[in-house]
């Protein structure tokens, strides 16, 4: 269930080395500056920035393509709907359906921003450990609530997911056909939801106690477990001359 | 109910990040004023992962078929848990699978994570005015209201932020409409996860009656 990430070693592309908490930093600027981008001019320098991440970091295409295909099915109908629904100059008219130059920009505007942003984001957080980046949040100043929970929920997931798994599994062998019509079903469906959620929460409780035992809530944080040498932070200053660049076009151009 | 990332403009993402914040603040001094705040953490956690799991159940509606969102019910059982157990719900579903999306994941919390708060004010309800604890066709009844209210809530946020934002003009008559649309077409799924969690607050209350005091 968990998205695979890319085994990290002293041989692998910077990109997989860079320190998680500068990279989340990096990711969520140059996010956040793609967001800003408007000009239909500034978009292809926005594509050749993402091609360069995609380059150095040496991702896997086949799995970046498969991390982009869902996401992709979603955009798609607004994609579709927008130089229908907006806009006012028409640009061609066909059955009763007019396509405007306003609403067709708006929807290339959304399409190159989408995946730029979704690109990077697979990339940079592929190229690292999900339990990892859970951590350097945490050293970026994530509540202890959320940390803790967050690396709960990842580490419960799988064995959640085999529960549901093996539940449905021995429904289907009582006798269980799942019907078209929904509130035939919805009983059983409550019921077997209840019982992921009982068989969490009871489980919960064992947890606690084991955690508790090892000293949960009493151990200081383990300081210094990430430490940024003098190259990670280049690679910053890099990103921010980066989304400054973009910024800058996007005032001027 | 996720908008993807590359859809809202900027100063709408950064007022989601700055309206969760704040709302995730709240719910987190909330939880350090208890006694032992950290009691609730796997409890609160091993539910969220129960209903990350539970919500990739998909409900045959033809033609298509739905995945149930529970957001009312995680409000429900979860309390002031519920806010930050969506924010890592929704961080991790778009780092794994690319639903929803970084930049707006500020918006998707407040859409889906509001509703929360409100279904936890409403299925608490139950117990107002009642001497005896709350029988289990109440629960059942406040259980729908709780689950319909999620997802209705949701809906209006969601089209109200989407369409208000897109980076391209609609007319208010155009905006009215997509708004009806989409409200009328979520109808099927607010009546659904209402049945759902209704009939699911009152499995619990038979099976584990102290699981809906809430964390």
């Amino acid at each position: 269930m968990i998205a695979p990430s890319i085994s990290v070693s002293p041989d692998s592309p910077f990109v997989h080395r860079w320190d998680p908490r500068l990279k989340l930093i990096g990711l969520l600027l140059l996010a956040f500056t793609f967001s800003f981008v408007s000009n239909l001019r500034v978009l292809p320098v926005m594509i050749a920035l993402t091609l360069t991440v995609v380059a150095m970091s040496r991702y896997p295409l086949d799995l970046l393509l498969r991390r982009l295909r869902y996401p992709s099915l979603v955009i798609l109908g607004l994609i579709i709907v927008l130089p229908l629904i907006s806009g006012f100059t028409p640009l061609v008219e066909w059955g009763g359906l007019t396509v405007t130059r306003e609403g067709l920009q708006a929807a290339l505007l959304v399409a190159t921003r989408f995946f730029c942003i979704v690109t990077l984001a697979a990339v940079l957080l592929g190229t690292t450990p999900l339990l990892r980046t859970v951590k350097a949040m945490q050293a970026l100043g994530l509540p202890y609530v959320m940390a803790d929970m967050a690396l709960l929920v990842v580490r419960y997931l799988e064995v959640l997911s085999a529960d549901l798994r093996r539940m449905r599994i021995a429904m289907r062998l009582r006798g269980h056909v799942e019907q078209r019509r929904p509130w035939r079903n919805l009983r059983t469906l409550a019921w077997l939801t209840g019982s992921l959620i009982l068989r969490g929460y009871e489980r919960s409780q064992g947890v606690y106690n084991a955690m508790r035992l090892r000293g949960y809530g009493h151990a200081p944080v383990r300081p210094g477990e990430f430490t940024a040498t003098r190259v990670d932070l280049l690679a910053l200053a890099a990103v921010c001359a980066a989304a400054g660049l973009l910024i800058w076009l996007e005032l001027t151009l | 109910m996720h908008i993807p990332d590359g859809i809202l403009p900027l100063p709408v993402t950064l007022g989601g990040y700055a309206a969760s914040m704040t709302i995730c603040w709240l719910c987190i001094r909330a939880i350090n004023k208890r006694e032992d705040p950290r009691a609730d953490i796997p409890k609160a956690a091993l539910l969220t992962a129960a209903f990350f799991v539970a919500s990739l159940i998909h409900i045959p509606i033809p033609p298509a078929s739905v995945h149930l969102v529970l957001n009312g019910l995680l409000g429900a059982l979860l309390g002031v848990f519920a806010f930050p157990a969506i924010l890592i719900g929704l961080f991790l579903q778009a780092v794994m699978f690319g639903h929803g999306g970084l930049t707006t994941l500020g918006v998707n919390g407040v859409i889906l994570g509001l509703p929360a708060l409100a279904a936890a004010g409403v299925f608490h309800c139950r117990s107002r005015g009642v001497a005896d604890p709350p029988s289990p066709r109440r629960t059942t009844v406040f259980g729908f209201l709780a689950g319909f209210t999620g997802i209705a809530f949701s809906v209006l946020l969601f089209a109200l932020i989407l369409l208000t934002s897109l980076p391209a003009h609609l007319s208010a008559a155009a905006e009215r409409s997509a708004i009806l649309a989409l409200g009328l077409a979520h109808v099927p799924l607010a009546v659904l996860e209402g049945l759902l969690t209704g009939l699911l607050a009152g499995f619990l209350l038979r099976v584990h009656p102290v699981i809906l005091d809430g964390v």
